[in-house]
């Protein structure tokens, strides 16, 4: 089992997938840990990628320090693991939590990796998001891990797949409380509860990047990620659609054909970036459809746009 | 090595040397605990802080009243060998690099009992697809509850505006503590074939077929119906 030692500490990492391809890093969210990957990872490894995973200080298998978790310590363990992979396209891919941290490598090392793909993700806390994080906090403290569960199951996922998995929902809780630590989780939550909004930094991204984001997700609504879209230069924002917050765990191979869509692009040179907007097919194999240029992308109804954003056919002739 | 407590006696439950070496092991832990909040508690409560300090006592007394009447005890000769090391263990050891000597014991109390409230989880230890509805089960399911809420308590303490000048000394406090409890807890487990990070192996449940195979059917039958 490797692990790697950063800054004194252990961190737990997975390397799967052929040894000479394009790499590809996953960043967990709040209460994931590696094994979590596996589908979404065998689903890239299948498409020809070398994946890395690992546990983020507080996570898993990693050590979790006692009482205080600086988020610059995730990005400097997830720099080390950029090291681990040498000199190949790198791709680097959070989902919420763990997005932010793709997301704070890449204003600072954006040159290392080839493409960056923030999924439900966020670079601001706004009162919201703040709000209902301060709740899932206290319920932590207060009800346990196993509270704080029950909380995120409705939010991750859709009614469809939590029918269709109730027989494996109370396993599912109770594995996720045997791996996962209360005081570690508070550590973690703290952690992004206090941090500096990164909106400001996000137009020094020059990398690649596709922001992925559920139709239905509103525990990190759509206009979280479309802040990111407006401020980094090189990207565009698929929308999946009927998709929830945690649609790597929901939506594994589509997610996957998606990410091995964009690396592909940006290695032969094709990706659109250019703060387009898409929707993403349904199914693994169909196509990126433009989203309606006429129509406002962050409203639930149909409404047209207002004018104060360029259209996508004037960005691709800006371009 | 398993991850978990067992194999359970013919009626469910956890064998009783094996409740009794994890029960006085949380009763060293939690009575010292005790008794530390008693000593640092005064008669009569003035600040604000002390009410807490007042339910943190009122817990740990219920916790230990809970292990002492729900456990099945036995003889073991070996435990007198270990509980003095265990009892060493938890004698107040004031937070280094804090000039004020009664707020570095103040540290030292909230940072150990920061490391017994979240280092230990004996509720972990029972072995999965088993009802647990035997008193010490749920008197081990109580204690790690209420362990998880009185952390909270020393987290807020530990991380107040009051200590932020003495923020590493804090640090250091709960991390030696930390790997003191740690130490001991996987030390007494490993003494009952207990290895704690074997649950790390275990498959999330997410994957289907993997989750299938390890769950007895029993369970899929019953969850369905």
């Amino acid at each position: 089992m490797p692990w790697l030692a950063c800054n004194s500490r252990r961190i737990h990492y997975e390397l799967a997938g052929p040894a000479d391809g394009p790499a590809c890093v996953l960043v967990n969210g709040l209460t994931q840990y590696v094994k979590l990957w596996h589908p979404f990872r065998d689903a890239l490894v299948a498409r020809g990628f070398h994946v890395a995973s690992f546990d983020m200080l507080g996570q898993g298998q990693s050590d979790k320090p006692s009482l205080f978790i600086d988020q610059t310590d995730q990005v400097s363990v997830l720099g080390e693991i950029i090291a681990k992979l040498g000199e190949r396209p790198i791709f680097v891919a959070g989902i919420s939590f763990g997005g932010v941290i793709a997301l704070r490598y890449a204003v600072t090392h954006g040159d290392r990796i080839a493409g960056l793909v923030p999924m439900s993700s966020f670079a601001e806390i706004p009162s919201q998001l703040y709000r209902l994080g301060a709740a899932m906090r206290t319920g932590l403290t207060l009800g346990g891990t196993t509270y704080l569960q029950d909380l995120l199951f409705p939010m991750n996922f859709s009614s469809e797949w939590l029918e269709e998995k109730s027989y494996l929902i109370e396993l599912a809780t109770h594995r996720g409380w045997l791996i996962n630590d209360v005081y570690a989780l508070a550590n973690l939550m703290e952690s992004f509860l206090d941090f500096e909004p990164l909106t400001s930094q996000l137009p020094s991204i020059s990398t690649p990047t596709m922001i992925l984001t559920g139709e239905y997700d509103f525990l990190t609504p759509r206009k979280l990620q479309d802040s990111l879209r407006v401020h980094i230069p090189n990207s565009a924002m698929v929308i999946l659609p009927r998709a929830y917050h945690a649609f790597t765990l929901e939506k594994p191979e589509l997610t996957a054909y998606l990410l091995a869509h964009f690396a592909e692009d940006v290695l032969g040179g094709r990706w659109p970036g250019n703060r387009t907007i898409w929707i993403g097919p349904e199914q693994v194999g169909g196509d990126l459809t433009p989203f309606p240029a006429e129509f406002d992308h962050l409203r639930a109804i149909p409404v047209r746009k207002a004018v104060s954003e360029p259209t996508q056919s004037e960005h691709a002739a800006a371009s | 090595m398993s991850p978990f407590l067992g194999p359970l006696d013919p009626d469910g439950c956890v064998p009783a040397h094996q409740q009794t070496k994890l029960s006085a092991f949380l009763m060293s832990a939690h009575g010292a605990q005790a008794r530390q909040l008693a000593v640092a508690l005064p008669w009569s409560l003035t600040d604000g802080w002390q009410v807490e300090l007042h339910s943190q006592y009122c817990r740990e007394i219920e916790i230990l009243s809970l292990i002492a009447r729900s456990t099945t005890w036995v003889a073991d000769p070996a435990l007198p060998f270990v509980l003095w090391q265990w009892e060493a263990a938890w004698i107040p050891q004031p937070a280094h690099g804090v000039a004020d000597q009664s707020l570095a014991l103040l540290i030292d109390l909230a940072a150990f009992g920061h490391a017994l409230h979240s280092v230990i989880r004996p509720a972990a230890l029972l072995p999965e697809f088993e009802p647990h509805n035997n008193a010490f089960a749920l008197a081990m399911k109580r204690v790690e509850f209420e362990s998880g809420r009185l952390m909270h308590a020393q987290i807020v303490f530990l991380k107040s505006q009051r200590l932020v000048p003495v923020r590493g000394a804090v640090s250091a406090a709960v991390e030696r503590r930390h790997a003191q409890v740690r130490k001991l807890w996987d030390t007494m487990l490993n003494g009952m074939e207990i290895e704690r990070s074997g649950r790390h192996n275990l498959a999330p449940a997410y994957q289907l077929k993997s989750a299938m195979a390890a769950i007895p059917t029993k369970i899929i039958e019953s969850a369905k119906q």
